[in-house]
């Protein structure tokens, strides 16, 4: 596999890291308008992240996590604390600056794929570095395919890939950039066992290579259990998970699987 | 459940959906009223030519079982003949009318009660020992209101002077005089003797059953010397502005029911689209087709009705407005099959193009939903194509059931419309093979073009329609007006002039420059009979059955000469004089004689004779006021004859003494006042006018609508791309350019298509409506700006779709 990292890449123009934590949340909070009045759903968030560093948010489901996804990506806004990306307000920047910065950094895989449907395999990776006006995108792009095993693919549209397939386009597209940082929301989330350990072990594998920080959210303990750090969020706060605690969890997940 | 016709209102494709069907509702139900308003003013004013919605034509009176057929309607009779007035030792061939106190069954009779006097209108005609005369034979007699007249036998009072009947002939001069008096005195003035030439026109009114039982009961009783004429087979000549309104509003049935058609196809698409996972997941519960059927699209269809009712309800106001303002009389004209379709029209419509989308919901299989698919596989797409390009056709069909008139048009706009987008196709295609060099935005815009066949073609297709339909509609609507007005333009001749002199030209412009009246060419006029044809008399040469049909044997004819064809004459065949001793005859006349180019003709003069040549044949529009000519000769022909000249002028109002000094001046002349005639000329220009800007303005707000339908359509998918672009890093202006080129290729794309459908749709189009070749005008190039503006309002609506926030893809909102 190492192999295929040896061809000499184009450069993408990523930035070189200027801080030691690469992604930081100040006393993040967000609340929305219900019908009862306002509805608290992140509350007091601290976390960070350094270079390099993988982390696992997991949670029940309505907890928050795709909303603190959202939020550490500058998808969404914070109502309260405030997000830094490379040390510099993220959060605060507007739509507009925040895409370009994400753009310059970060890099998505989602659980439903979200390709664009009307570019093929090749023209859905060329994509992101197209917007970031790499020098090569085409060429780039081949050799991610072609390192996620889909090099007979290139010219296949999304709707004739099966659902891993699409999922490791996601990947390419994702490494493609270079980012300094990932972020996964349920990557095997739309994917059966089988299909999701192999993405599972394909995204650790390129995020391990690459040396790109990972931010992930699942319901998948034994993926979590592959990141250094395990955050757990419960009612809109964030508790940072143990060690023993985690195996416990895990062990628990695959007897209950077993049974 | 008890909201539950509610619940699709909260969808916007529903609310784009409803308001299509409200505008095809009101536009459809005010295009049927306003259309039965025409068609009943056209057959009035039919029925008011012919005398009734039945004319019994012969040389003697009908035959008793004839009566006893006609008794139960309502009949006038008239009897027709030409006689001589004498008086005083001037002689006057006149055409006598002898009416019954029935006649006229429609319209009035313009009489005034002296020569210069103000016109009035009379249900009905003289009374038993009066007689009515045109000004000419004040004029010729030197009599006035008062005098007493011998027709024949019988004295009679001249009590008032005729302006206009109601089934007057368009032509407004004649060499022979009108006089009417009552049939009462018919058989006292003796001149029926055998050798007169008489006809006998029984009048008949009734409702269309009606007539067409009495056509059908009368028809085997005709004797030879007799014939039928109904509303439908008249032969009266083009009714002008009505004519032309009516096929115009003929089309704008069929464009706006196509152009309706297009926003429910498109806005239903967006729908399905919604509708989708709610139809896999009852089919994912079990739940059978017949259940589904119900659950969407019962609910669907109730929803849709009040949309349709409130649109019809607001056609019909509008056209009750319309109607007051134009001061038309009476009940709506719509028949309670119009009725039915107004109430029908919208749903057929719906039927045609939102179904055989809606039932792609039936089929969609349970397993979509865990594919997390939203787009179901529509029904063949033959058949949906089929479904919606058949239903505006049959429909427009229906309503208007004057398919024939437009056919031509109908096939070309049918095969361009759903042909132009796919043969545009392969350039889009190819524009994005060949996209590799072009900045990102243009790369961008031209795939999510290019790829999405299904979302682009109807979309092209819809957009092209719309363009075509728009810059037609101002085009065609704009140059019917000019039509109108050039026919009757504001100092239109009011008077004609007869019988003038050369001696009198001096007399008669120091007269006309005294009164500030605009004047005419002068034509000189020989007075001659045509007597045969390529050497064969005409009593030989033309059947007894056509020359009963054709006055112009019977009487004199104006014959006259011009180096210069008149302007609003076109020839149809031949060429104008090419030499000399040639006459250029009127193609409907040379029709019914059955005269051809190069055949030879012999006129009878007081001079001789007049060998001439037919060298052209000559379509004449009759609804103009300028003098028009059954024979034209070419300059010479008409030389060592003896000649009176006509003119027409126009003379501002102002009072009758002073039309009165010129008869002082000219008592020989004869003159016409018109003004009765261009009084009624402009009142039907002014009401069609107003009529053809209302469904101009139809017309055009179909478009638009269709055009907006087409920019709401794919908000959706451009919402879900934005999203992803704005997720990777894409800026907000990187969005606006892939948002602008997208909309500039695709508008460019449809304008390009819709000038090729007007330039092709053009000549069919003036052709039928206006009788004339198209003439290039910057509407041809409307679409192009059409096409920029709607690719600046698409940008503006996509704004919703630009501010998508990326977030949404994480929510799966997408």
């Amino acid at each position: 596999m190492n192999k295929n990292l040896e061809i000499e890449l184009p450069s993408t123009g990523a930035p070189l890291l200027q801080a030691e934590s690469l992604l930081q949340a100040e006393s993040v909070g967000k609340t929305v308008p219900g019908p009862d009045g306002e509805l608290t759903l992140l509350e007091d968030i601290d976390f960070t992240l350094s270079p390099g560093q993988s982390v696992a948010i997991t949670g029940p489901s309505g907890s928050g996590k795709s909303t603190l996804l959202g939020l550490l990506a500058g998808l969404d806004t914070p109502t309260s604390g405030e997000v830094l990306l490379d040390g510099k307000p993220f959060s605060k920047l507007d739509e507009d600056g925040r895409a370009v910065r994400r753009g310059e950094l970060c890099a998505f895989v989602f659980q439903h794929f979200h390709l664009v449907n009307d570019l093929n395999a090749l023209e859905n990776v060329m994509l992101p570095l197209e917007l970031k006006g790499a020098a090569s995108p085409r060429k780039t792009a081949s050799h991610w395919l072609q390192r996620v095993g889909l090099e007979h693919r290139l010219k296949h549209f999304p709707a004739t890939l099966s659902g891993g397939e699409q999922q490791r386009v996601a990947l390419a597209r994702a490494f493609a950039v270079q980012p300094q940082l990932l972020f996964a929301d349920e990557p095997t989330g739309s994917l059966d066992h089988a299909n999701g350990g192999r993405i599972g072990e394909l995204l650790f594998d390129l995020n391990r290579e690459s040396g790109t920080a990972l931010v992930l959210v699942t319901h998948d303990q034994q993926l979590a259990k592959r990141c250094q750090r395990h955050l757990q969020l419960e009612e809109g706060r964030l508790f940072e998970r143990s060690e023993s605690s985690i195996e416990s969890l895990a062990e628990a997940a695959t007897e209950s699987s077993a049974q | 459940m008890t909201n539950s016709w509610l619940r699709p209102w909260r969808d916007r494709a529903f609310q784009l959906l409803a308001l299509a069907i409200s505008i095809a509702g009101f536009a459809l139900s005010s295009i049927i009223l306003l259309h039965a308003e025409l068609e009943q003013r056209f057959a009035v004013r039919t029925a008011e030519m012919l005398g009734g919605e039945l004319a019994l034509t012969g040389t003697r009176a009908p035959e008793p079982a004839q009566i006893e057929l006609i008794k139960t309607n309502a009949t006038a009779t008239v009897v027709d003949f030409s006689t001589v007035l004498v008086l005083n030792d001037e002689l006057l061939l006149v055409s006598a009318r002898a009416v019954d106190n029935k006649y006229p069954l429609y319209g009035q009779m313009q009489i005034a009660s002296g020569r210069f006097e103000g016109t009035h209108a009379v249900q009905a005609g003289p009374t038993p020992g009066e007689v009515w005369v045109a000004d000419q034979v004040l004029d010729r007699l030197h009599v006035q209101p008062g005098d007493e007249l011998n027709i024949g036998q019988k004295k009679l009072k001249l009590s008032a002077v005729i302006r206009q009947l109601p089934d007057q002939s368009a032509g407004f001069y004649s060499m022979s005089p009108r006089i009417v008096f009552n049939q009462h005195d018919l058989e006292a003035t003796g001149v029926l003797g055998p050798g007169t030439r008489i006809t006998y026109r029984q009048m008949i009114s009734g409702d269309a059953g009606q007539i067409s039982r009495l056509q059908k009961n009368l028809e085997p009783t005709l004797r030879p010397d007799q014939r039928l004429e109904d509303i439908e087979n008249a032969a009266v000549r083009s009714m002008g502005p009505l004519k032309q309104l009516t096929l115009w509003a003929n089309l704008a049935v069929l464009l706006v029911s196509m152009l309706c058609g297009a926003t429910i196809y498109l806005a239903t698409s967006e729908r399905v689209a919604h509708r989708s996972r709610l139809a896999g997941l009852l089919r994912s519960f079990g739940a059978p087709r017949r259940q589904i059927i119900s659950r969407l699209l019962g609910s669907e269809f109730i929803a849709i009705l009040p949309a349709s009712a409130i649109g019809s309800l607001v056609g019909i106001a509008l056209i009750s407005i319309l109607r007051q303002s134009l001061d038309w009389q009476g009940s709506m004209a719509a028949t309670s099959v119009q009725w039915l379709t107004i109430l029908f029209a919208p749903m057929v419509l719906w039927l045609a193009f939102a179904l055989p989308r809606l039932t792609a919901l039936v089929r969609v299989p349970a397993i979509d939903v865990l594919n997390q698919r939203n787009k179901p596989k529509p029904l063949s797409t033959n058949i949906e194509l089929t479904a919606a390009l058949g239903a505006p056709v049959l429909l427009a069909g229906f309503l208007t059931s004057s398919l024939a008139d437009l056919g031509n048009l109908l096939a070309l706009l049918v095969i361009l419309g759903a042909g132009l987008p796919a043969l545009l196709w392969p350039l889009l295609k190819g524009l994005d093979l060949v996209s590799g060099k072009l900045p990102l935005a243009s790369r961008l815009a031209l795939r999510r073009l290019s790829r999405r066949p299904s979302l682009t073609l109807p979309l092209l297709a819809a957009l092209t329609m719309a363009m075509a339909v728009l810059a037609l509609a101002g085009q065609t609507g704009n140059q019917l007006l000019d039509d109108w007005r050039s026919r009757l333009p504001e100092q239109a001749p009011n008077h004609f002039v007869l019988n003038l002199f050369e001696k009198d030209f001096d007399t008669f412009n120091t007269w006309l420059e005294k009164q500030e009246a605009i004047t005419q060419p002068l034509y000189p006029i020989v007075r001659g009979r045509l007597t045969e044809i390529n050497g064969v008399p005409v009593s030989q040469a033309v059947t007894k059955e056509k020359e009963n049909r054709n006055e112009a044997l019977n009487r004199d004819l104006a014959l006259t000469e011009a180096a210069d064809m008149l302007p609003s004459n076109k020839i149809n065949e031949g060429a104008w004089h090419p030499a000399k001793n040639t006459v250029s005859v009127e193609q409907e006349l040379a029709d019914r004689l059955g005269l051809r180019l190069g055949d030879k003709l012999l006129f009878i003069t007081s001079q001789g004779s007049i060998n001439t040549e037919i060298a052209s044949l000559r379509e004449v529009d009759w609804d103009t006021f300028e003098p028009n000519f059954y024979f034209m000769f070419a300059p010479g022909g008409l030389a060592e004859q003896d000649v009176t000249w006509l003119t027409g002028f126009w003379l501002p109002t102002g009072d009758g003494k002073r039309l009165a000094e010129l008869m002082l001046q000219l008592p020989h002349i004869t003159l016409l006042d018109v003004n009765t005639l261009l009084n009624k000329a402009n009142e039907i220009i002014g009401q069609a006018s107003a009529a053809t800007a209302l469904l101009a303005a139809l017309l055009m707000l179909a478009a638009t609508l269709v055009l907006t339908a087409a920019l709401l359509g794919g908000q959706a998918q451009r919402g879900r791309d934005n999203a992803l672009l704005r997720t990777l890093g894409g800026n907000r202006a990187l969005l606006y350019r892939v948002t602008w080129a997208e909309f500039i290729t695709l508008c460019g794309c449809a304008a390009l298509a819709a000038m090729i459908i007007i330039f092709a749709a053009l000549y069919p189009l003036t052709a039928q409506l206006l009788n004339d070749n198209p003439t290039l005008s910057y509407w041809q190039l409307i679409p192009l700006l059409i096409g920029l503006g709607v690719a600046g309002v698409g940008v503006l609506a996509s704004r919703g779709a630009l501010r998508k926030p990326a977030l949404s893809l994480l929510r799966d909102e997408a």
